[in-house]
C-alpha cells in the first residue's frame, strides 16, 4: 500500500475515534456553543457544531498530506496530488467513522430510546444537534460529506503551505526571533543583571497586586484555589522534581498541614482558638516532621515501591482523620469547623485578601525553591536523581538528603493545607482524597517536571480549564487521564520544562554550545597533560 | 616498604556471593604515596575487592585498616560509602560514570560534599559563610580543571565532553575530595596508545605533586608494568602473587594465571614468558 494511502486511513481512522469520544463526553455541544457566535446563521442548523466537524476534517486532512512523501522532500517518486488524496481518504475513513456513529445513535433515537440512561451526554437535543436535525441518514450522511469535502481541503492547504514554505518559514523566522531575544541587549540584561531582573519581577508583582481588586469574587476563589494548587506543586517539586523520589500521597503532608491548622484555633473539638499564624508556624513545623517520620521507614525503598507506600500513607491519614473513634481527637467526618484566619482591622481576609496572602506565599515559596535549587544542596539532589550510588560514592549521606527533601516539601504542602482550611474555614477528610495527589502529580508532570514556571501553567491547564469549561466537568478525569498520555507522547518533558530535565528527557547529545570543546580536543591530541597546567 | 607511612591495609578480606567466594582472604598494604596496581584475569574479583574497600560491599571476613588525613587508623568494615569518602578515599569507575547532565564544574562541586559546611538554613538565608563556601568552591573546582588539562570546559555538559575528557574529569570529581587515597578503576580503558601514555603521565603527577597514594586497576600492561611500585596478582578471589613489576613478570603462577597451565609449561624461557605478560 502506497504511504500516502495509509497515511489517509491512519490520519481518518485517529480523527474518527477521537471525535466520537468527543461526541460521547458531550464535548461537540460545547464546542457548538462556544463556535456558534463566530457562525451567525439564520438557519435552524447548529452552525458551531458544523464548525467545528469542518475545522477537524480540514485538520485531519491536512495531517495526512503533510506525512505524505511530496511533502517530504521526495517528489520525483510522487505525485502532489498524493497529498490531496491522502486528504481525501482521510475525510473519507474519518466521516464515516462519525458518520456511522451520528446514523446508530440517530436511528436509536427514531426508536424512541432514551440513550440518557447509558451515556448522560446524549440526550435527545444533543442527538438532534448531530444529525443536524434532519433523520438519522440525512444528516449522517451530511457529517460524512463536511468530512470529504473538508478533508481535501486540508489535503490542499498542506500542499498549498508547503508550496509557499509556509511552515518552513514559520518555524524558521520563529526561530530567528526567539534567537534574537535570546541575544538581544534587553534579554542579556535581563538575564545578567539582577536588578533589572528584579524590577521585571516587580512589574509583575504590582500587576498581581492590582487584578484581584478588579476580579469578582467567584474568580478570586478560583484563582485562590489555583495558587494552592501551585504551592503543592512547587512543594512537591522539591520531593520529586528535585530529589526525585515518587511520592503519590502528597496529600497527607497536605492534610496534617490543614487539620493541625483547623484543631488548634477552631472552637471544636479541641477548643484551642489559637492565633491563625501561630498556628500556621506550628503546622508547618507539624508536617515536616510527619514528613520526616514518614520518610524513616519509607526512603530506604527505591522507585515503585516508595510510590506505593506513600500512596498508601495518604489514604491511611485521611481513614484516621475520619474514623469515629478518633472523632473526639479529628472531628470525624463532620470536619473541623469554624477555623481561624487571618485578621485584617478586625475583619476577617476577604477572598480578595486570601489570594494577595496565597500570592505571597507562592512567592515566598519560589524564592525558597531557587535557593534550595542553587545551592549546594540542588546539587546532592540532582547529583542523586541522576546516579544514587555514584552520589553516595561523593559523599552525600542519601538517605539524609532524602529526608530533608521529604520534610521541605511536607512543610510546603502542610503550608498549602494551611491556606485551603483557613480560608474554607473548614475542613474535612473528604478536602484529602488521593485525587488531590494526583492533581498535583498530574500538574507537575503537564507542567514540567523542576521548572517553577512549568508548575504555575501546569496549575492553571489542570485547575483552571476545568473552571472555564465548566460543562466537562464530569468528564475532568477523562480529561485528565487524556491530557497526561497525550502529553507523555508529544512533550514527555512538560508543558514548559526546566532545561536540565529536558536534557534528561532526550538521549540525543546536544551539540556544544562554545568551541572550547575543539581547543579541547586539540589540546588532549597534541599536548601532554604535563605541559598544559 | 615497611620504612613508610601505611595508608591502607587489609587483612583477610573475604566476600561471598552465595556460594561464590569472589574475594577470598586478601592481604594487601598500601604506603604513603605508592602506587598500587591488582591485576588479574576477568572474574578475578579485582572490582569486587575495590567495591570492599570503597564500601559498596560490605566484606564477609576481614579488616580494611584506613590512616585517615590525621593517621588515625579506622576500620573500613561497616563503614557506608559516604563515609569512606568523608574519611579520604576517592575513586573512578571502569565505566565512566559522571552526572551526565550537569556541567563540569558542577560535576567537581559535588565532589567536594564532604568539605562544605553549611546546612540547608544557611541555603535558604544565603548566609555570608555561604557565599563565601560557594565562591570558594568554584575557584577550586575551576582550579582542578585546570590541573586536569579541562581548562575552560567547565560550563560544558559532562556528556558533551569527548571521551578522554570525560576521564579526566571523573578524576577531578575524585580530586575534589581531597582524597589520601585513590583508587582508580582501569582508567586508560577504552584509549589509544597516546592517550594511555598521557594518562599514565598524568597518574604519576597525582602522586608527585598531590602527594596521593593511588590503587589502581589495569588491564594494560604496559601501565600496570611502568607505573606501579608493587602489584598484587589476584585469580579467582586469591591472591596468588605480589611484588615488583619484575617480579610478577618473572612468576610462574601469574602466567599460568593469565595463559592456562599447558601454555605456562611451554613457555621455558623466563623473558619469553614475560613478553607474553607484557602484551
Amino acid at each position: 500500500m502506497p504511504n500516502y494511502i495509509r497515511n489517509g486511513l491512519r490520519s481518518g481512522f485517529v480523527f474518527g475515534i477521537v471525535i466520537i469520544f468527543l461526541i460521547l463526553i458531550g464535548f461537540t455541544r460545547v464546542a457548538n456553543e462556544l463556535l456558534a457566535p463566530l457562525v451567525k446563521g439564520t438557519s435552524q442548523l447548529p452552525m458551531g457544531f458544523i464548525l467545528f466537524m469542518a475545522l477537524l476534517g480540514l485538520w485531519a486532512g491536512a495531517s495526512a498530506a503533510k506525512r505524505s512523501p511530496v511533502l517530504m522532500g521526495m517528489p520525483d517518486t510522487y505525485q502532489k496530488w498524493n497529498a490531496i488524496i491522502s486528504g481525501l481518504i482521510a475525510g473519507i475513513i474519518g466521516g464515516a467513522f462519525v458518520g456511522l456513529f451520528i446514523f446508530v445513535l440517530g436511528s436509536i433515537q427514531t426508536k424512541g430510546m432514551d440513550m440518557r440512561v447509558y451515556l448522560a451526554q446524549l440526550s435527545p437535543d444533543a442527538i438532534k444537534m448531530l444529525t443536524l436535525g434532519r433523520v438519522a441518514w440525512a444528516g449522517a450522511f451530511s457529517i460524512w460529506l463536511i468530512f470529504v469535502i473538508t478533508g481535501i481541503a486540508g489535503g490542499l492547504l498542506a500542499l498549498f503551505s508547503d508550496s509557499f514554505k509556509l511552515g518552513e518559514r514559520m518555524s524558521s523566522s520563529w526561530k530567528n526571533m526567539s534567537a534574537g531575544i535570546g541575544d538581544s541587549a534587553i534579554a542579556k540584561t535581563v538575564n545578567q543583571n539582577a536588578v533589572v531582573r528584579y524590577i521585571l519581577y516587580g512589574i509583575f508583582i504590582i500587576i498581581l497586586l492590582i487584578l484581584p481588586s478588579f476580579l469578582g469574587k467567584y474568580w478570586n476563589y478560583t484563582l485562590g484555589t489555583i495558587g494552592i494548587y501551585i504551592i503543592m506543586g512547587l512543594g512537591i517539586n522539591i520531593i520529586i522534581g528535585m530529589a526525585g523520589l515518587l511520592n503519590l500521597g502528597y496529600v497527607a503532608f497536605f492534610a496534617v498541614g490543614a487539620y493541625t491548622v483547623g484543631l488548634l484555633t477552631a472552637p471544636a473539638p479541641q477548643g484551642l482558638h489559637w492565633n491563625f499564624w501561630i498556628g500556621l508556624l506550628v503546622a508547618m513545623v507539624m508536617a515536616a516532621f510527619v514528613g520526616w517520620l514518614l520518610g524513616i521507614p519509607v526512603l530506604r525503598l527505591r522507585g515503585d515501591y516508595l510510590a506505593i507506600v506513600t500512596l498508601g500513607f495518604g489514604e491511611m491519614i485521611r481513614v484516621l482523620v475520619r474514623s469515629k473513634a478518633l472523632s473526639s481527637i479529628f472531628g470525624g467526618p463532620q470536619g473541623v469547623r469554624d477555623i481561624a484566619g487571618p485578621m485584617i482591622f478586625g475583619q476577617r481576609f476577604t477572598e480578595r485578601e486570601y489570594l494577595y496572602l496565597i500570592v505571597a506565599v507562592i512567592i515566598f515559596t519560589i524564592f525558597i525553591t531557587i535557593r534550595l535549587q542553587n545551592s549546594h544542596l540542588g546539587r546532592a539532589w540532582g547529583a542523586m536523581r541522576e546516579d544514587q550510588t555514584v552520589a553516595q560514592a561523593m559523599g552525600i549521606n542519601i538517605f539524609r538528603y532524602k529526608l530533608l527533601a521529604f520534610a521541605l516539601g511536607a512543610a510546603i504542602g502542610g503550608l498549602a493545607g494551611v491556606m485551603f482550611a483557613s480560608r474554607n474555614q473548614y475542613t474535612g477528610p473528604e478536602d484529602h482524597t488521593l485525587m488531590v495527589s494526583v492533581n498535583v502529580l498530574a500538574l507537575v508532570i503537564v507542567g514540567g517536571m523542576g521548572s517553577i514556571p512549568g508548575i504555575i501553567l501546569g496549575s492553571f491547564v489542570l485547575k483552571g480549564l476545568p473552571e472555564l469549561l465548566r460543562q466537562i466537568e464530569d468528564y475532568r478525569l477523562l480529561v485528565f487521564g487524556g491530557l497526561l498520555v497525550v502529553m507523555m507522547i508529544v512533550k514527555p518533558e512538560g508543558l514548559w520544562p526546566s532545561k536540565r530535565r529536558q536534557l534528561e528527557m532526550s538521549d540525543v547529545d546536544l551539540p556544544p554550545e562554545t568551541d572550547a570543546l575543539q581547543v579541547l580536543e586539540e589540546q588532549s591530541s597534541d599536548q601532554k597533560l604535563r605541559g598544559e597546567s | 616498604m615497611s620504612s613508610q607511612n601505611i595508608v591502607l591495609e587489609t587483612r583477610k578480606v573475604t566476600k561471598r556471593f552465595g556460594g561464590l567466594t569472589a574475594v577470598s582472604g586478601v592481604n594487601l598494604v598500601i604506603p604513603e604515596k605508592g602506587i598500587i596496581s591488582v591485576i588479574g584475569p576477568n572474574g578475578a574479583g579485582k572490582t569486587t575487592f575495590f567495591n570492599c574497600v570503597s564500601g559498596f560491599y560490605q566484606p564477609d571476613e576481614g579488616e580494611i585498616i584506613f590512616s585517615d588525613r590525621n593517621n588515625k587508623h579506622v576500620d573500613l568494615v561497616g563503614f557506608a560509602p559516604d563515609n569512606i569518602v568523608a574519611l579520604g578515599i576517592s575513586r573512578t569507575y571502569q565505566n565512566i560514570r559522571l552526572f551526565a547532565n550537569m556541567t563540569a564544574v558542577e560535576n567537581i562541586m559535588v565532589g567536594m560534599h564532604p568539605h562544605l559546611k553549611t546546612t540547608w538554613f544557611e541555603a535558604i538565608l544565603r548566609t555570608p559563610r555561604l557565599v563565601k563556601e560557594e565562591k570558594d568552591s568554584i575557584t577550586e573546582a575551576t582550579r582542578l580543571l585546570q590541573f586536569v588539562g579541562l581548562a575552560g570546559a567547565g560550563d560544558e555538559l559532562a556528556r558533551n565532553l569527548p571521551y578522554g575528557a570525560q576521564r579526566r574529569l571523573e578524576i577531578a570529581r575524585a580530586l575534589a575530595n581531597k582524597p589520601r587515597l585513590l583508587l582508580l578503576d582501569e582508567p586508560t580503558a577504552g584509549m589509544n596508545n597516546k592517550e594511555t601514555a598521557e594518562m599514565t603521565e598524568f597518574i604519576r603527577r597525582l602522586r608527585s605533586e598531590l602527594g596521593i597514594s593511588i590503587f589502581l586497576i589495569e588491564h594494560d600492561m604496559h601501565v600496570v608494568m611502568g607505573i606501579s611500585d608493587y602489584i598484587t596478582v589476584l585469580d579467582y578471589g586469591e591472591k596468588i602473587a605480589e611484588g615488583t613489576p619484575e617480579q610478577i613478570q618473572k612468576n610462574p603462577r601469574v602466567i599460568e594465571a593469565y595463559l592456562g597451565r599447558g601454555a605456562a609449561a611451554g613457555l621455558h624461557k623466563k623473558s619469553a614468558a614475560a613478553d607474553v605478560v607484557a602484551q
